[in-house]
């Protein structure tokens, strides 16, 4: 019922107006802006606004000894930060002309795919609330957790672990530990099917997602878009099995594509690569109590270390994309420039900004999610 | 120099309309306020603000694993409707600014929990020339919760501990804001520059909540009013507050 | 198109510029030492006719005893698994470059960074205004010739700590050592 005094209004006819989209808004993945320029609901201008979560990594670290800086790499990327230390140690590694013994190389291999189920868990999560699915987020965060019990066990750390050390891995692995990754992998498989019902084969979901932020080849190849993002674009490229690090090659392992581009391939891609973390996983587990050695390969004093000179490309395939580091050593025990190169200084500015073109505002989140984008690794 | 170090004398207080006569010594108000910090103390809602790396042992915090809606803590999206503002990890100067503007949008009572070691005196990234070292220089933090990064029962029992402070009423940090806003004012300024300002009139909150205190004004609020004054000459600003003030003389 | 028809392209894309020196460094890895002048020509060539089409990332080195930046642009072919880095030096004096994004789109990212971080200009680039330093106004913090520990005394103050524990060291003759 009308009030007696209504009177109908004419509202002007919708025009052009900006937004300002974060810093602080739950939609936004981490400490990151957007200004959106919108014609009624549609998206007609992106701009990513970044630097929130600067803190001039690359600078404080040609003030640090090459040993210190491993506990300031991990915190590069909050959500996954193993690829970092992995990378930033691979880079050391092949300046300073280091062997790594094998056993390190097969628990770097553990270490890492678990950071990439954890990490995958967590953007499950995180998209699923911004498609307004806030059980899935519960299931996410909490199953993520499980694997956070097993990091600290590991290394003693839930977020940052500090595990991966140039020339090796820092401890190996309590008793009984691998038994409890089984375990963790079964509960996984089990509870697939329950996301399933719950997320992947959702109606909501999958209608809110299908058509949302497509990606043609052609786009993601010009744009530099790598990882999972290329690969729900039918273009099967990891650096795992392209360009491979560690003992990559000794394992079987499928690289999952789909060919719509679309969020809902993407966070179907990571679906399919969380079942390969976990069959790369029980391979890790049949054949690591078979490889025996150190885990560590002897160092030279690391409070005067001096890396030989030269320079590192060294590259891992991180949850979110190629992971890059650029190592420069004139022989010091400082480096003397480290460059780092996320995968989401591509996706979560240029990509995202052209994405959201044409999208609506309500749907902006969600693209920002699906391309996975992790704002500290832009900012550095 | 000596012009500037001559301060406002503090203007009466405008009369609003809507300010309550209150009794401190009454017996009912007494009762009435220990009844209403029980109850502020059970529902409490935390700023999503994802300030920094901190921010990650948040959802494990809220959802099913560790729980905080026990408490009575969940998250909330507006800055109005929040109660605690979680700092979570080191703030850049760029984040800082932000979080100064959302503070201040904040209805009080409110608490700032700086969470992480880098709030407390910039952690790892001591020499890092993007982050602010101190957070309680801008602003009055209640509580700090150290750790790299503290765990998601360390927030809890951080938590755990304000609702106690609260319940006692020591939680009271945000008058502070208030009564010494001259020197957080300064140190914004110290980091920001001398043209820093900020859309909330802080110096007619404090007046409206009879929270000016000694320290409120100085040579900074000084700078802040010549600014404003200026670019009120040139039409510039969005700080009017006269005609709501009329509007309210007026009810 | 066949790896080895690919590779052959490689060689010849290098034998065809003048000046670029070419480095085996390891399996997949090729350092290239290029003039500033034709670095943007060799990039065209390996894109247009040895398929490198992936911009890995543009890096930038500070190097204050020859007063020049070094450019390393790491470009990736999906087809061979070869990663070229192509390097090449400009005069800190010019400070100025060409940009790449015409070529490959990804450069705008990282030009519009190192232009921030080291105040070397991109010209041609079509995003050249601040992104992560907005709210800066010293030197490019990247250049070695700003020290940032100095910039943080000079700004910052530190809490006081002088915990118990640590003065009944002190009165031991032990202490924190700066």
């Amino acid at each position: 019922m009308r009030p007696e005094n209504y009177k109908s209004v004419e509202h002007p006819p919708s025009h052009e107006y900006e937004l300002n989209f974060g810093p602080n808004h739950p939609g936004i993945e981490g400490n990151y802006a957007l200004k959106v320029k919108l014609e009624g609901d549609v998206v007609t201008e992106a701009k990513a606004d970044g630097g929130y979560l600067h803190r001039g990594f690359e600078k404080l670290m040609e003030t640090r000894l090459w040993m210190q800086n491993i506990a300031l790499v991990p915190r590069i990327c909050v959500p996954d930060p193993v690829p970092m230390e992995v990378v930033y140690s691979l880079g050391v590694e092949e300046l300073g002309g280091l062997e790594v013994p094998a056993r390190a190389q097969w628990l770097r291999v553990l270490h890492l795919e678990l950071s990439r189920i954890a990490a995958h868990l967590f953007t499950f999560g995180g998209h699923a609330a911004t498609t307004g699915m806030y059980s899935n987020m519960f299931w996410g965060v909490t199953d993520r957790d499980y694997v956070l019990d097993l990091f600290e066990q590991m290394s003693g750390g839930r977020v940052y672990h500090m595990y991966n050390v140039p020339g090796g891995v820092r401890r190996d692995l309590p008793d009984g530990f691998l038994a409890r990754v089984s375990e963790l992998l079964d509960y996984l498989e089990r509870r697939l099917p329950q996301y399933d019902d719950l997320f992947f084969a959702n109606a909501v979901f999958i209608d809110r997602a299908r058509g949302t932020g497509t990606l043609t080849q052609e786009q993601a190849l010009s744009w530099g878009v790598t990882g999972p993002n290329l690969r729900a674009c039918g273009l099967s490229f990891d650096v795992r099995r392209d360009d491979p690090y560690l003992v990559y090659d000794q394992l079987e392992f499928d690289i999952p594509t789909e060919t719509a581009g679309d969020a809902l391939a993407r966070t179907l891609v990571r679906r399919a690569e969380l079942i390969q973390s976990i069959r790369i996983l029980r391979q890790v587990i049949a054949r690591l109590p078979g490889i025996d050695g150190p885990i560590r390969c002897p160092l030279p004093n690391p409070l005067a270390w001096n890396v030989p000179m030269g320079e590192a490309y060294p590259r891992v395939e991180s949850s979110k994309g190629e992971l890059c580091f650029y190592l420069v050593s004139t022989g010091g025990d400082r480096p003397h420039r480290v460059h780092v190169r996320g995968p989401s200084s591509m996706h979560a500015v240029q990509v995202l900004e052209r994405l959201s073109i044409g999208t609506r505002i309500e749907d902006v989140a969600q693209t920002m999610f699906s391309l996975d984008a992790c704002p500290p690794e832009v900012d550095r | 120099m000596s012009e500037e170090k001559t301060f406002p004398a503090i203007p009466p207080a405008v009369s609003t309309g809507i300010a309550c006569e209150t009794k401190k010594d009454s017996f009912l108000q007494r009762v009435m306020d220990g009844f209403a910090e029980f109850c502020r103390a059970r529902s409490l809602f935390i700023l999503h603000y994802c300030t920094g790396c901190g921010a990650i042992e948040l959802p494990p915090a809220i959802t099913s694993r560790f729980d905080l809606e026990r408490l009575g803590v969940s998250p909330m999206v507006t800055p109005r409707q929040a109660d605690i503002l979680l700092i979570t990890g080191y703030v850049s100067i760029k984040t800082l600014k932000r979080i100064i503007l959302t503070y201040e949008q904040m209805q009080g009572p409110k608490y700032v929990i700086g969470i992480c070691s880098c709030t407390v005196n910039g952690g790892m990234y001591w020499n890092s020339y993007a982050t602010a070292k101190q957070l309680n220089e801008y602003l009055p933090v209640d509580m700090y919760i150290a750790g790299c990064m503290p765990r998601p029962e360390a927030v809890q029992e951080g938590l755990k501990q304000l609702r106690e402070k609260i319940e006692s009423g020591e939680a009271n940090s945000w008058e502070d804001y208030f009564k010494r806003y001259d020197h957080y004012l300064g140190n914004q300024q110290h980091l920001f520059g001398d043209d820093w300002h900020t859309p909330t009139d802080v110096i007619g909150e404090a007046r409206h909540y009879d929270l000016l205190g000694d320290e409120s004004l100085g040579e900074h609020t000084v700078r802040l009013e010549k600014y404003l004054q200026h670019h009120q000459e040139l039409g510039l600003t969005n700080v009017e507050l006269e005609p709501e003030n009329k509007e309210l003389m007026e009810r | 198109m066949s790896k080895e028809i690919k590779a052959v392209r490689l060689d010849e894309v290098l034998g065809e510029m003048e000046g670029a020196v070419m480095q085996r460094k390891r399996p997949g890895r090729i350092r290239v030492d290029i003039e500033a002048d034709a670095l943007p020509t060799l990039l065209q060539l390996l894109k247009g006719r040895a398929g490198y089409l992936h911009l890995s990332s543009i890096s930038c080195v500070d190097w204050p005893e020859d007063e020049e930046f070094e450019l390393v642009y790491h470009v990736w072919s999906y087809e061979t698994g070869v990663l070229v880095s192509a390097h090449t030096r400009i005069s800190k004096q010019s400070a100025r470059y060409i940009s790449v994004y015409d070529l490959y789109v990804p450069a705008g990212f990282f030009e519009r960074d190192i232009y921030e971080m080291y105040g070397l200009y991109f010209e041609g680039s079509p995003h050249m205004e601040k992104f992560i330093l907005t709210e800066w106004n010293g030197p490019p913090p990247m250049l070695k010739s700003f020290d940032t520990e100095e910039f943080v005394r000079d700004t910052f103050d530190w809490k006081e700590y002088n915990p118990d524990w640590l003065q009944e060291i002190v009165a031991k003759g032990g202490g924190i050592v700066e």
